[in-house]
Formats: C-alpha cells, sequence, structure tokens
C-alpha cells in the first residue's frame, strides 16, 4: 500500500543535471512501457569487452570478470543472476566507478563511470541497508541531498515524499536500530532515490531478508519503480523467480571466471500481479532459466 | 507493510540504574566498615604512631569540614587546570588522529613518536618543564594535556577506521570529498572508540596535574598531599581528607565523561534500551 505521491510539478528538471533543484520525477500510478517499445531506447549503460582481474598475493591474480558485454536501455529493469562468484557485484563496482577495469570499457550515458559518478548518475543499494545507526530515518534518507549540500527545505521536501513512497511515514524519527530488516532495506531504497538519480543499482538487496519479507519487497519495487518513470535499474540476484517478476530482461552468468552465459527477454505483461506471476509463461521462465544456470555451471564444473 | 512496531523515538537508558546504584552503595559501605575494622585493630596494637597514620573515617570527615576552604581550593587549582589541558590534550589528540587516518605513510611515520612520547616517565618530565617554563599551572595544562593526547589520538585513529568498507563505498557512490565522509560517516562511527579512551583519560589526567602539584608546586591537591606527609603524623588526617577530595574529584571527571557520551552515542549498542 503505496500512498499515491504528488503529480509531477513544474520544476522537474533534468535529474542527471547536478546543479538544479531534484525535482520531480515521481508521478502517480505511472506504468512503464511495454518491453517492445523501450526496446528502440537509447542504451544507457554499455559494458564492452570487460575484463577484471584482482591480483592477489601469489601474483597470479583472480579473473572475476572475463570479457563481458552487455547493454542496458533507458528505463529499462535488468537483473543479473548468476552463482556466488560470477562477478556480478564486481559489475555493479565496475559501472559505478568504484572499481576500475583491467580491460575494456564502459560507458553510462555516453561517461566513464568515474565522471558518471562524479555528476551523481547513481543510486546504490547494498545487501546490508549500510545506515548510519546515529541518523534517524528521515535523516538517513536525506544523506545524500546533505552531501550535496542542497537546501534544508528542498531536503525535508524530499525526504518526506520518500519516505511515504516507501511505506515508512510513521517511522520518520526512529533509529535503524528500531526497525526491521524489511523497513531499513526500504531505508535505504529511499535514500538512493532522494537525489532522483537515473541509475538505481541494486546488489542482492533482498538477498539478507526472510522469504515472506521478500517477495512483499519485490511488489513494492515494482510500484516505487513505476512512480520514478525513466529510472534505469540494475538489480543483482541469485533468486531466479525474483529476477522474473522484476525484470524486463535477465543477464545469467556463470563462475570461475564471470561470464555471461545468455540473456532472456521478460516478456511478461506489467503490472506483474498475482495472475502474472502464477501464469504459465512465469513457469517456463524459471525452469528456463534455471536449466541454462545449471548447464553454465556444469560447463565450468 | 509491517505492522507498526512500538513507537520509539529514543531509547531510555538508564532501566537499571537504581540496582546498580543500590549494589554501588553497599560496596561503598563494605568498604567504610573494612577501614573501621583496620583502623580499630591497629589501635588495639597499641602503636601509636601506625594509629595516628590510619584514623577512623569519621575523623576523616570532621577534618574535611574544618578544612573546606583550603581542600575546595586545592581542588580548584589542580581540577581546573587538569579540565582545560583535558581539552587541549582531546583537541591535540583528534587533530593527530585525522592527519593520521590520510595516509598510511603519515600514520606509519608518527605511531611510533606518539607511542615514544609516553615511555618518558612524567616524573623526570615534570622538574624538567618547571625549569622551562617557571609557572605551575602552564605545567599543569602541559602535563595533563600531553596524557590525554596520546590516549586520544590512538582512539580516533582506531575509531576513524571503525567505519564500514560499505558505508565507505556509499559516500564515495555519492561523490563525497574526503572531509564530508570524515564529518557525516567517520567521525560519528569514531565516537564509541573516543569516549572509552576519554574515560581512560579524565582519571590519568587529573592524576598528571596531582604529581605536577606534588613536585614542587606551591598549592594543590599534591602540594596539600607533601605538605601534610611532611609535617608530620598529626596531619595524617589531612592526608586522608586530601585523598578523599582527589578521588571525588576523579569520579566527577569520569561521569562527566559517561554522561556526554550517553547524549552524543546513544546510539551505541551498549546504551540501547535492552527490551528491544
Amino acid at each position: 500500500m503505496i500512498r499515491p505521491a504528488r503529480p509531477p510539478s513544474s520544476d522537474a528538471t533534468d535529474p542527471t543535471d547536478p546543479s538544479g533543484p531534484i525535482g520531480e520525477p515521481i508521478a502517480p500510478h505511472h506504468h512503464h512501457e511495454p518491453l517492445a517499445e523501450r526496446s528502440d531506447h537509447p542504451i544507457a549503460i554499455a559494458v564492452d569487452h570487460v575484463t577484471k582481474r584482482f591480483e592477489t598475493g601469489g601474483g597470479r591474480g583472480t579473473v572475476a570478470l572475463d570479457d563481458v558485454t552487455f547493454g542496458i536501455r533507458v528505463g529499462e529493469f535488468v537483473s543479473l543472476i548468476g552463482p556466488s562468484g560470477c562477478g556480478k557485484s564486481t559489475l555493479l563496482r565496475l559501472v559505478s566507478g568504484l572499481v576500475t577495469p583491467t580491460a575494456g570499457t564502459i560507458r553510462v550515458n555516453g561517461l566513464g563511470p568515474l565522471e558518471a559518478r562524479r555528476k551523481r548518475q547513481f543510486g546504490i543499494v547494498f545487501q546490508s541497508p549500510v545506515l548510519f545507526d546515529w541518523r534517524t530515518v528521515d535523516a538517513n534518507v536525506g544523506l545524500p541531498l546533505q552531501v550535496f549540500r542542497r537546501p534544508k527545505a528542498e531536503i525535508a521536501r524530499r525526504v518526506r515524499e520518500l519516505t511515504e513512497m516507501v511505506g515508512l511515514a510513521d517511522f520518520r524519527s526512529h533509529y535503524p536500530w528500531q526497525l526491521s530488516g524489511g523497513m531499513q532495506q526500504r531505508v535505504s531504497i529511499a535514500r538512493a532515490l532522494t537525489f532522483a538519480p537515473p541509475f538505481l543499482l541494486m546488489d542482492e538487496p533482498f538477498g539478507a531478508l526472510d522469504m515472506i519479507t521478500r517477495d512483499r519487497m519485490g511488489n513494492e519495487l515494482l510500484q516505487i519503480w513505476a512512480r520514478t518513470p525513466g529510472t534505469t535499474v540494475m538489480f543483482i540476484t541469485h533468486s531466479i523467480p525474483e529476477a522474473i517478476l522484476l525484470s524486463d530482461r535477465v543477464v545469467v552468468m556463470s563462475a570461475h571466471p564471470g561470464r555471461i552465459v545468455t540473456t532472456v527477454d521478460i516478456e511478461l505483461p506489467r503490472p506483474r500481479t498475482e495472475a502474472v506471476r502464477e501464469s504459465a509463461a512465469f513457469y517456463r521462465y524459471e525452469n528456463e532459466l534455471r536449466r541454462m544456470l545449471h548447464e553454465a555451471e556444469g560447463a565450468h564444473g | 507493510m509491517t505492522a507498526p512496531d512500538r513507537p520509539v523515538a529514543r531509547p531510555r537508558l538508564h532501566r537499571h540504574a537504581a540496582g546498580g546504584l543500590a549494589w554501588s552503595l553497599g560496596i561503598l559501605a563494605v568498604l567504610i566498615a573494612t577501614w573501621y575494622i583496620a583502623a580499630g585493630l591497629v589501635r588495639l596494637a597499641g602503636d601509636t604512631s601506625a594509629a595516628a597514620k590510619l584514623p577512623f573515617p569519621h575523623d576523616v570527615v570532621v577534618k574535611m569540614i574544618d578544612t573546606a576552604p583550603t581542600l575546595l581550593d586545592a581542588a580548584w587549582s589542580t581540577g581546573s587546570r587538569a579540565v582545560v589541558g583535558f581539552f587541549i590534550g582531546l583537541a591535540v589528540g583528534t587533530t593527530f588522529g585525522v592527519v593520521m587516518i590520510q595516509s598510511r605513510w603519515i600514520e606509519y611515520g608518527l605511531v611510533p613518536y606518539i607511542l615514544a612520547s609516553q615511555m618518558i616517565p612524567l616524573i623526570a618530565l615534570v622538574p624538567i618543564l618547571r625549569a622551562i617554563l617557571k609557572d605551575s599551572d602552564l605545567v599543569r595544562l602541559y602535563v595533563t594535556a600531553y596524557v590525554t593526547f596520546f590516549i586520544v589520538s590512538i582512539a580516533v585513529l582506531r575509531g576513524l577506521k571503525n567505519a564500514s568498507p560499505t558505508a565507505l563505498e556509499l559516500m564515495g557512490s555519492l561523490n563525497a570529498s574526503r572531509w564530508t565522509t570524515l564529518r557525516y560517516l567517520q567521525f560519528p562511527a569514531a565516537l564509541p572508540y573516543i569516549f572509552s579512551g576519554l574515560r581512560v583519560a579524565a582519571p590519568l589526567s587529573l592524576i598528571g596535574a596531582i604529581l605536577v602539584d606534588f613536585l614542587g608546586a606551591r598549592n594543590g591537591l599534591g602540594y596539600l598531599l607533601v605538605a601534610s606527609l611532611s609535617i608530620g603524623s598529626s596531619q595524617s588526617t589531612l592526608l586522608w581528607a586530601t585523598l578523599v577530595v582527589s578521588l571525588f574529584l576523579g569520579l566527577l571527571f569520569t561521569r562527566a565523561v559517561v554522561l556526554v557520551e550517553r547524549r552524543m552515542s546513544f546510539w551505541q549498542p551498549a546504551f540501547r534500551d535492552p527490551l528491544r
């Protein structure tokens, strides 16, 4: 039960412009366009023949990612799925410029990852909520805007909107350690969205939650995404149903070294209701992805 | 969505404070009783000079009331300088910690000297400082700051490293500057460590100041101690009275640090409501 957000107002500006006021990309009851229409959107994240080797003590190093190429279009929701050790988290860190590739190039809206990070293009949600225990829910959600030195009134307005959007309006003066795991992760999602970044990067955000909470959080994330049109999501998971439920496309990876096995378009209608989740098509995708993951494992030992 | 939890804005502290206080007072009663028994035994043994060295607690209390102006004056001379020195040490130590966190090279270069600075026995340092500075108040400030700075700089260094790598990545993803990261993340995360250090530094800074009194000052708690020792056994009650005042002052310092800690780092697991 997400409360209706305010309608788009006239002060909405290019969210990629760090100097302008952070606008109102939150539209009520908006649904992203069907996948077919989005397929001609420009590429937002382009990963081109990227290899990442981590140097270890012995001098040989570990190849985390081996010659990975893929793209994400503007406004797309793409999941990366694979066993642990397939380098999916590394890929997310490469895209956001927290780690640099050993070989290959990455472009984010035409910029290098470091430049894109400097232009505050990324809202990141980690597996652990990474909330600051000394800050209330409000202050945690407002942290990015405080870092960007936005005016107090603007921070207050955005924080109010975002806490409402993630359903934490009654918990704004609570501290993180007074909240359940699911609520903490919702604070973390709200924080990633406060400055309306064009990219939402999520690294197994629901991995530490129990199954019931996890299911509900998936649905809530879709509703939140529906209210922030144009936001491109790169979502990392090791849950097949979660990937299908959320995504326009699922990128399947194998481990040691991390490679892309295949990409599957999820052509299920949105919104992804209970009926969609129980449809035969959903199960076909599930079986298909499971088979691919098993084959990938078999091929690499 | 989740059913609303009990709305709690801030944790309640001191849930078990009353029980703790009862315990403390009980132990105090046992200590005083032991003192009475010891003083009584010394008197029974018939050793008059030993008896003069160990007065009954009530004699000490009477002495404290009789000499209250002298004792308070001494406590002020020593205590006020110790507090100022403590804050100077806190500022210098924090600066050192923040500088050291900036690079491994600075840290590895400075830490040995900071450690070495504490190897010099204070008892040797004080006469040298007095010869140079020629003023007891300045020496007291220097010594208390010197003791505090060491503890604080090590605690700040350790505490600033307490921020989780993911939290640092989060600040990095926001392109936060070094200073912003320090201010919003590393410094608050360091507070528990800093306060642990300050709890140790508070009584030590007072002991440092008393040591300065001891070694040639003309006033202060340490001066009273030396004076009552040298005047003779008749003044041993004053010695005990001075010790009790020093003890209270030390407890007051530590208590003040704990109170500020509870306000500033209330979010620490140790201070949270135990029922949540």
